[in-house]
């Protein structure tokens, strides 16, 4: 349990609705444009809820045999995709939570998914292979073995793939069946971002660095000196800033004028243990963080990648997701105890309703 | 997270066919209240029983600075990085690695990655060896050795295929290696389950508990009695042995408490290291000399050991006393005096292999700062070469005694409980390859105060 004392929220966090699921809750996200919640917890189970006021709408159980390990809802919100340890991949409505198509990729586990911004494309990423299957589960491109089991997924743009592994990234022209590009560098990568205009490439690396190339000038640097490895990484939508994790402290890298490479990074102290999850505001340079000790805090970034903090709450427990509803106007974030909880998000006022500008 | 909320994790290493499957499925099936995940790299014929079972393909990670000492096993922070999630379905892991596996990356998981080492301890590194084979394999492969190496239990199995003489033999050629590890004989991999399981192999008092002697330096002797004795003469009387001759030294005023026993070991060292005079049966033994008891002869031989004033006399032996079943008489009056205090010393004895143990004693405080710069150097030169470091120290100026283990280049230090009343001192255990003994302990002479 965090060492910290429960807090109700403060700033621009307010009361919204709280609920809960069976086991510890490792994947959430917003579906049919911020009007449900779909929350994956650890062991299987599903459970979509009323995006204001929390009512359950449905919910399954073991929908993985041994576990759930991610899920990734569809850019249009009307379907969503989920994969486990038992090699298994379904995509669901996510009206009723019905399985449209279930995918069988043999024995090992199936990591990640990520549909590509248009959602023509589901990537998934089980053991040493990548696959790209369509909306209805049509397989349209199988990867090569990766050198390693692959680490991280992400598309750059509609028909260019993006896979981090040990010792390099690659990306793959899926329509062409091509490679592209390889990046090359000897660590283990754990965690990838791309900046919105696909050029700037950031991996996080188990030997507590982050790692960015930047692919027109094929430039690369070396950011050390973080405590812990940084599993999460985000982007605002301007690809200005890359916030990092690594420690309890968010790194925020700027990528303004000749940066980041010589500059000193912007430093936000607001938690007391290691930030768990990291997620930039759909629009604007609103960072939000949540903390193995429960916390939850909103940080309002300058250019220089400083900030000082707008709003902060208490998820009660390590917080294993964090997702901003579409319009940016609530936060919800999932713990390991598996309770979920939405904050609206406003200043306190009522001269703003409609958000943060 | 205080190390008990963490959830231990013991490695299973073992050469392919040294029966870690059989091991493990025992382990599985017995009664004993855990709920084991098992982290499984080797799929091998035999299948296992139950149980949390998760298959990963072994991932060894290097890292860029090339440092062997950081190379981690990335399938186990991806299982491990699950297995947390799911805390309320197990309380044990168990990793059976490969055959031919490091088990340097496999320790160093548990130390490298904070995430994993937020959650998990090693408890332990157990090591199945196939008594029939391991000979061979030693000479041919670093893998096993290293396994070895590494051990905190070796579980010499199959022991029913090879004779108790080959077997004597190898057990000594093995403690050679590892003189910390705990070693176990078995058949079928039929061990009790207390003895793999829940180790805290990393917990010193432990160790020390099962093996009082196992961080102790090795001594040309291997007994010593005080004896309390009046003016006057007597005699040391040796019946037939195992051996035509015996070394031996006799200290006076030689004190009977653990500390003192030490000093007198010291010297006793430095003068075994002197040519010994030989004495023949009917000779005076001289005090303070290295001599060499001559016990060709049948029956008795009798040594004259004269007394000017009330004294205690440690008799230093190559061989115990029980050997000989040697007595003290005191002539005129035909008594046997026995012994006020008896210790044993662990007795040295011919290294083969490359791979060995290295063990440092010494009383009083050390230099911390000194210390920490002469660790720092040993361990960024000849890290690759040390395989487990284990010790306790005294820091000057601190009331607790410093816990410190490592795997490799890493370690950690920390205070562990107050001395007390405990005279204090140093002791620490090196495992490796080609490590230089008297280069090790004259560096830490240095840092002693």
């Amino acid at each position: 349990m965090p060492d910290i004392e429960p807090f109700s929220p403060r700033g621009m966090f307010h009361e919204g609705w709280t609920a809960e699921v069976s086991d510890y809750a490792i994947a959430c996200g917003w579906a049919l444009k911020g009007k449900q919640f779909i929350v994956g917890d650890v062991a299987g189970g599903i459970f979509a809820f009323e995006g204001d006021t929390g009512k359950i709408i449905w919910k399954k159980e073991n929908t993985h045999s041994g576990g759930l390990l991610a899920m990734a809802i569809h850019p249009e919100g009307e379907i969503f995709a989920t994969s486990g340890q038992d090699g298994n991949v379904q995509i669901c409505n996510c009206h009723e939570g019905k399985v449209i198509k279930t995918l069988d990729l043999g024995k090992g586990w199936v990591e990640h998914l990520k549909w590509s911004n248009d959602g023509l494309f589901l990537a998934i990423a089980t053991s040493k292979k990548v696959y790209v299957f369509n909306e209805i589960g049509e397989e349209k491109w199988i990867s090569e073995d990766h050198p390693s089991t692959v680490s991280a997924i992400t598309w750059s743009n509609k028909n260019e793939l993006a896979t981090a592994c040990y010792g390099r990234v690659t990306f793959f022209d899926i329509v062409n069946n091509k490679t592209n590009q390889k990046l090359e560098w000897q660590g283990s990568l754990v965690s990838m971002e791309l900046s919105p205009d696909g050029d700037i490439v950031a991996c996080g690396s188990q030997d507590n660095s982050v790692h960015f190339w930047r692919r027109s000038t094929g430039m690369d640097a070396e950011m050390t000196g973080y405590p812990g490895k940084p599993s999460h990484l985000s982007f605002d939508d301007s690809g200005k800033l890359l916030a990092t994790s690594g420690s309890e402290r968010i790194t925020v890298w700027s990528f303004i004028g000749n940066g980041p490479e010589g500059t000193m990074p912007g430093e936000l102290c607001h938690h007391t243990e290691p930030i768990s999850s990291l997620a930039f505001s759909n629009k604007g340079m609103l960072v939000a963080s949540g903390s193995r000790d429960g916390s939850v805090v909103a940080s309002f970034l300058k250019n220089d990648g400083n900030g000082d903090p707008v709003g902060a709450a208490f998820a009660g427990d390590l917080v294993g997701a964090i997702s901003w509803r579409p319009d940016d106007c609530a936060l919800a974030a999932v713990n390991a105890k598996g309770v979920v909880n939405v904050w609206k998000f406003k200043v306190r006022t009522n001269l703003f309703s409609k958000g943060f500008k | 997270m205080s190390i008990k909320d963490k959830v231990p994790v013991t490695i299973l290493t073992g050469f392919l066919g040294s029966g870690k499957t059989t091991l493990l499925n025992r382990i599985l099936s017995e009664e004993h209240g855990k709920r084991i995940a098992v982290i499984e790299n080797e799929y091998g014929e035999v299948g296992i029983d139950q149980g949390l079972v998760i298959n990963a393909d072994e991932e060894v990670f290097e890292m860029s600075n090339g440092c062997i000492c950081c190379t981690v096993r990335g399938d186990l922070i991806r299982v491990l990085g699950n297995l947390m999630k799911r805390r309320d379905k197990f309380d044990y892991v168990l990793v059976e690695t490969t055959g031919l596996a490091d088990p340097g990356p496999v320790a160093q998981t548990f130390f490298m990655d904070e995430e994993i080492s937020s959650e998990f301890t090693l408890d332990g590194i157990v090591t199945l060896v196939d008594a029939a084979h391991i000979d061979q394999q030693l000479g041919r492969s670093d893998e096993s050795s290293e396994q070895v190496a590494f051990a905190d239990v070796l579980v010499l199995n199959k022991t029913d295929l090879v004779s108790d003489d080959a077997l004597d033999t190898l057990e000594s050629r093995l403690r050679d290696m590892n003189r910390m590890t705990r070693i176990i004989r078995a058949e079928n991999a039929k061990v009790p389950i207390e003895t793999v399981l829940n180790l805290s192999a990393f917990d010193l008092d432990q160790i020390l508990k099962r093996r009082p002697t196992f961080l102790e330096p090795e001594y040309p002797f291997e007994w010593t009695g005080v004896y309390d004795l009046e003016p006057g003469k007597y005699e040391l009387i040796l019946e037939e042995g195992p051996d035509p001759e015996m070394s031996l030294v006799a200290i006076v005023n030689q004190g009977e408490s653990e500390e003192e026993l030490k000093d007198g070991a010291e010297s006793s060292v430095r003068l075994y290291a002197e040519n010994a005079n030989t004495l023949e049966p009917g000779n005076t033994v001289p005090y303070g000399e290295h001599v060499n008891l001559k016990l060709e002869n049948k029956g008795n031989k009798s040594f004259i050991l004269n007394i000017e004033k009330p004294s205690k006399i440690g008799l230093f032996t190559q061989h115990t006393a029980e050997e000989f079943n040697m007595k003290v008489i005191k002539s005129d009056e035909n008594k046997e005096i026995p012994f006020n205090t008896e210790r044993f010393w662990q007795a040295e004895h011919e290294h083969d292999d490359e791979v060995g143990s290295i063990a440092i004693e010494r009383f009083g405080d050390v230099d911390p700062e000194k210390l920490n710069t002469w660790m720092g150097r040993l361990l960024s030169e000849k890290g690759v070469d040390i395989f487990r470091t284990k010790g306790f120290i005294s820091y000057s100026g601190n009331p607790r005694r410093i816990v410190f283990q490592g795997v490799h280049m890493l370690f950690t230090a920390q205070p562990d409980k107050e001395w007390g009343n405990e005279p204090r001192r140093n002791q620490l255990v090196f495992i490796g390859r080609n490590l230089n003994e008297k280069e090790m302990q004259e560096g830490f002479d240095k840092c002693l105060i």
